[in-house]
């Protein structure tokens, strides 16, 4: 138990530092991070299972900046707890859920520290030491976020089973359900959270294609994405490729240069 | 200023120098705070060049100077962090070899004027484009059972995120100045925007449609199903109706947390009273 918890915890401080050090490759997503659980608990089977719902469900939360709320921690030890205590995958997210209020607490109490940090920096270089000014910003930086990853997940897990097991004995099974529902519905709440940062009068309709799309044809996921980024490109073209040439020769060779260089 | 410096800098290979600003853009986040964001990051990923630069004791305090320039207010996509560091390194180079000419408040200007619309595209094409994208599939596939689902959804972030990160930071360092003004002139930033709104939103409407399927299993009497009226009239209503309930509930910024507990509960009340059902 205790070998486990320390592998989960391991997993978080991996979620944690890929927004951290490798400019967020989406490994940390719960997608990613509860199929990993699932590897290293050996049941990779629910692993994808419980990643694919939770991913669903927090799709929407961002972390963009300062307004970081996601689930990804909470993911993590809900992922793992599941497994280990052989839950239906639901209580994945009603785990999530407290785990990452108590991670969005831990994050604002470091960021003091992380203030106190910056400001190390700043005395460092004005004392000429760069080496160690550097130092805090790549090394000490991200063992804080390591450590604040590492502790409440670990400890979720390792003195979490037991209680897990006894709440869901506790609960009557309308409850249990009941939770399966309001998980799904949280889903709607991402979609909205995305759609909020993303849409604009202008754009609103490109929603609408999809839904109506999706809903009259019920083409998976992989084929809709297929099918809008071809779209995306076909309506570029149409609205932006025209316009130069209508000015001259000039303007579609400047267009076609500037798209070699992005390109490279 | 000294030759030492320029030279030292002129004679280090392009790749090394793209190498720093590549992981300058990685560990963006390294050190975030509520002060000045991203700018120990900042100062990190220009720090090699700005060692190269002053390498002399008598320059140490032009060297502080440098460095503290670097140390301001700083917030970018971190993919895009490599092009400001290549940007900014092109300028401190030339500041390095003309520091009468030049003057080194413009380079905290470009940087500034940078971030802005830098972050605005970056935003949209990796967390609003690229990471839906990947994810959607990803999960359609784990849905399915297969572990190619995460597996693909890694590769797709990977094969956006280096490329850009690492052609970016040699870009900038190489041309930045000249590719902002034609980046200005053609509006890249607005083109991008489009392509990424068009193929974003579209995946998101996908999704609110296929991906979660609530129903109602109310019935009146033996013949009349609400659902299959629902259906005639337009199949997903309830999911659109919920979709944009959930949006105007977004954009009267009720906290997340509270939402997602009120919708633990609406769950228990509408499954107890059978109003909805998964």
């Amino acid at each position: 138990m205790l070998l486990k918890s320390i592998i989960i915890g391991l997993i978080a401080v991996f979620a944690r530092l890929d927004s951290r050090i490798l400019g967020r490759l989406n490994f940390e997503r719960p997608l990613i991070t509860c199929t990993l659980v699932g590897l290293f608990l050996g049941d990779i089977k629910t692993g994808l299972a419980v990643g694919a719902q939770m991913e669903l469900v927090s799709l929407g939360f961002m972390s963009i900046g300062a307004s970081g709320y996601d689930m990804n921690m909470g993911s993590i030890a809900g992922c793992a707890l599941v497994i280990l205590t052989n839950t239906n995958i639901e209580a994945a997210l009603a785990i999530a859920t407290p785990m990452t209020l108590l991670i969005t607490l831990i994050e604002t109490l470091t960021s003091i520290l992380r203030i106190n940090m910056a400001h190390m920096c700043d005395s460092y270089v004005a004392k000429g030491e760069f080496n160690k000014a550097k130092q805090i910003h790549a090394v000490y930086g991200p063992l804080l976020y390591s450590v604040c990853s590492f502790v409440p997940v670990f400890l979720a897990v390792y003195v979490g089973a037991d209680a897990i097991n006894a709440i869901v004995n506790a609960v009557p099974q309308f409850v249990l359900n009941g939770v399966t529902l309001g998980a799904n519905l949280v889903a709607f709440f991402g979609f909205a959270m995305l759609l909020s940062v993303m849409i604009n009068k202008k754009n609103t309709i490109f929603f609408f294609t999809g839904f109506v799309l999706a809903a009259y044809s019920g083409l998976d996921l992989t084929a809709l994405a297929v099918i809008s980024i071809i779209a995306a490109i076909l309506l570029y073209q149409i609205r932006y490729d025209n316009a130069p040439r209508l000015q001259g020769a000039g303007g579609a060779t400047g267009t076609a240069d500037e798209f070699d260089e992005l390109d490279d | 200023m000294s030759k030492q410096g320029l030279e030292n800098q002129k004679n280090y290979p392009l790749h090394k120098k793209v190498r720093e600003f590549f992981w300058g853009g990685w560990f963006m986040q390294g050190l975030w705070n509520y002060e000045r964001q991203m700018n120990t990051a900042f100062m990190w990923g220009i720090s090699g060049t700005l060692d190269r630069l002053y390498p002399e004791p008598e320059e140490l305090e032009k060297k502080k100077d440098r460095y503290n320039a670097a140390l301001e207010f700083f917030n970018i996509t971190p993919q895009l962090g490599a092009f400001v560091l290549g940007l900014t390194a092109a300028m401190e180079e030339k500041y390095a070899e003309e520091p009468d000419n030049f003057d080194p408040k413009s380079i905290t200007a470009v940087k500034s004027a940078l971030m802005g619309p830098l972050s605005g595209v970056g935003d949209s094409l990796f967390q609003g484009t690229v990471r839906i994208i990947a994810m959607s599939i990803g999960i359609s596939l784990a849905l399915s059972g297969s572990v190619l689902g995460p597996i693909l959804a890694m590769l797709i972030s990977f094969a956006v995120s280096f490329p850009v990160t690492w052609f970016g930071g040699k870009l900038g360092y190489t041309k930045g100045t000249e590719l902002i003004q034609q980046i200005s002139q053609n509006n890249l930033m607005d083109k991008l925007m489009y392509g990424c709104s068009v193929a974003g939103l579209m995946v998101v409407g996908g999704m609110a449609a296929n991906l979660v399927n609530i129903t109602t299993p109310i019935v009146y009497g033996e013949t009349l199903v609400l659902q299959n009226i629902f259906d005639s009239i337009f199949p997903k209503m309830i999911p659109l109706a919920l979709t944009g309930i959930m949006y105007i509930l977004v954009k009267k910024r009720i906290h997340p947390i509270t939402i997602v507990f009120s919708c633990f509960l609406i769950g228990i009340i509408c499954n107890y009273f059978g109003i909805l059902a998964v």
